[in-house]
């Protein structure tokens, strides 16, 4: 497998599971208020968390598609 | 001086300072169309990122979003959840849309599928169904500007002159100075509305409770059920996940998004665009933490209109001071006219070029062109105003309705890039196909097993999209292999201008 293959699978997985993490039935384990985290009701704070971990996939993908280049 | 008057004299000075901030951004480039509606292909990161962020968070920012976890809860998650994912299908579509854009000329999104699918009867009603999202989605931010301008000064700025004020103002500068205007505008009211939401979020949490936590402390004492799934009155697993899916999907539909990508000077800032754009998506946390101060603060009377929650803490309940309540008012006025100036720029691009040029004078010059979706921008403004005065309760649904047919685009775009088999009369048996059935269920009957009825929407798209193009005549090889192959290349490969020679349709 080609480096940009496996780069597209491993990050299609890693997206996947972002997804799968925010709806059900992903969400269903987070479905509650206790521990309270920043201040947040646990639900609130798991969907603040896995935005975050959106956000580490695209920067980590960006840096594998043109981190070498410079 | 009257606290109203201090509201007034931020919120004036506040317009007056994007009115100017649009109207320099006008230069000679404004008059090509390719300058007025891709910003001549060079728009960089540091706008691109404000125009599709500031773009996004509408008016339904402050009042929707807080109306959600104020009225149901948790289940108001789910927008936080499909900003998170929107746009990572972006990452794929969003360079190939901009090469081929570059190749060709495109300007819209109607230009790239009617030239695939070589129909121009699929530009129109691609046209229409656009607009007929634009016009409401339009409306809403209108009556949200003047809602909130009457709520903040205590009804001394009526309804009408807090509406007209605000979009005048935006309909000067999209109309002087196209998508350069709306990058710069939105620059400032993007930063507005990120300082504004979390200064009023923190401080009403403070004023009510001493806090975020104590808040979500005491609620979950008083009224834990707000807090976890399916909240009150609110979303079953099945309805909350689709409805996470299919914003997701359709959210790069939007044809003021998928054309802002005609606008990106590379590939890379159309990607950096989208590693920065969840962390946009934080915006909602604060109104999220209006929404839920609500619960129980106004638990002795609640609102009747759940949308209300913010404006009514902010101005009525929480006794801030007119300076608070004057950048508040500001930050929202923000996210409407951002939002409202890229629409109206939008939707008379659209339906000029798409509707207008492609069906009916196919030779008019361009300058004819530029003109008229200027003349158009006034047209539709002016429209929406007088809607937002009538202000219909159908414009909801006619939202909702439009929203359900835009998210049918997807299967076709997906098409364009990756299979060269795809019809004509596939495209159409999928489009009308999978509208029809969104519609059904959006409006004449309920869902099947409470899953989102744009997915089945796109489940009956996509098989009559594959079925039909099967069993027809595939389309010329060497047409097709321009889209799927031409779209591979990287954006910087493609000489500006060299290869142009517009949609092979036209």
């Amino acid at each position: 497998m080609s480096r940009d293959k496996k780069i597209a699978v491993g990050m299609s997985i890693y997206f996947l599971v972002c997804t799968v993490a925010m709806i059900w039935p992903g969400a269903v384990v987070a479905n509650r208020i206790e521990p309270i985290i920043l201040g947040l009701p646990f639900l609130f704070f798991w969907y603040v968390a896995w935005v975050f971990m959106v956000f580490v996939g695209t920067l980590v993908l960006y840096r594998l598609e043109y981190g070498e280049k410079k | 001086m009257q606290d109203w008057w201090i509201v007034t004299a931020i919120t004036v000075t506040y317009l007056v300072v994007v009115l100017v901030i649009g109207l320099r951004a006008r230069d000679q480039d404004s008059s090509t169309l390719e300058g007025y509606v891709a910003g001549n292909r060079n728009i960089g990161l540091f706008i691109l990122f404000f125009i599709m962020g500031a773009e996004i968070f509408s008016a339904f920012a402050f009042l929707g979003g807080p109306g959600w976890t104020y009225g149901k809860g948790a289940p108001g998650f789910y927008i936080l959840a499909y900003l998170g994912l929107g746009l990572l299908p972006w990452w794929v579509l969003g360079p190939k849309a901009a090469r081929l854009g570059r190749k060709y000329g495109y300007l819209t999104q109607a230009d790239l599928m009617s030239d695939r699918f070589s129909s121009r009867t699929l530009s129109a009603i691609i046209a229409v169904v656009s607009v007929g999202a634009f016009i409401p989605y339009l409306t809403v931010q209108i009556t949200g500007a003047g809602l909130l301008f009457e709520y903040s000064t205590d009804g001394n700025v009526p309804f009408w002159l807090g509406a007209l004020a605000a979009f005048l103002i935006v309909t000067i500068y999209v109309y002087a100075s196209g998508l350069r205007g709306i990058g710069w505008t939105n620059v400032v009211q993007g930063i507005i509305m990120v300082i504004v939401a979390w200064l009023i979020g923190l401080a009403v949490a403070n004023r009510f409770y001493g806090g975020v936590g104590d808040m979500f402390r005491q609620i979950q004492a008083e009224a834990p059920e707000y807090l976890t799934l399916p909240g009150v009155d609110g979303l079953g697993w099945a309805a909350f996940s689709s409805a996470i899916l299919v914003s997701s999907i359709g959210f790069t539909m939007w044809p003021h998004l998928f054309m802002k990508s005609y606008g990106a000077d590379s590939d890379k800032s159309i990607k950096k665009t989208i590693v920065i754009y969840p962390l946009y998506g934080y915006l909602l946390i604060p109104v999220f933490i209006i929404g839920f101060a609500g619960i129980l603060v106004l638990e002795d009377s609640p609102l009747s209109n759940p949308d209300d929650v913010l404006p009514e803490l902010v101005v009525n309940v929480a006794n801030f001071s007119p300076w608070l309540v004057g950048v508040m008012l500001s930050g929202a006025l923000a996210a409407a006219m951002s939002t409202g100036s890229n629409l109206a720029h939008t939707a008379s691009t659209v339906l000029v070029r798409d509707l207008f040029v492609a069906v009916f004078k196919r030779d008019m010059p361009e300058k004819d062109v530029v003109r008229l979706t200027r003349v158009f921008v006034v047209v539709l403004s002016v429209l929406a105003y007088g809607l937002a005065l009538l202000n219909p309760a159908s414009l909801v649904d006619l939202l909702l309705g439009a929203y359900g047919a835009v998210v049918q685009f997807f299967p076709l775009i997906v098409a364009v890039f990756f299979w060269k088999r795809a019809t004509t009369a596939g495209a159409y048996a999928g489009l009308v196909s999978g509208s029809l059935v969104t519609v059904l269920f959006t409006f004449f009957m309920a869902p099947p097993f409470e899953i989102h009825a744009g997915i089945w929407g796109l489940v009956v798209n996509t098989v009559l999209l594959v079925g039909v193009s099967l069993v027809t005549r595939p389309m010329a090889a060497d047409h097709v292999e321009r889209f799927v192959e031409g779209s591979k290349a990287p954006v910087a490969d493609v000489a500006v201008g060299a290869t142009r020679t517009g949609p092979a349709t036209r």
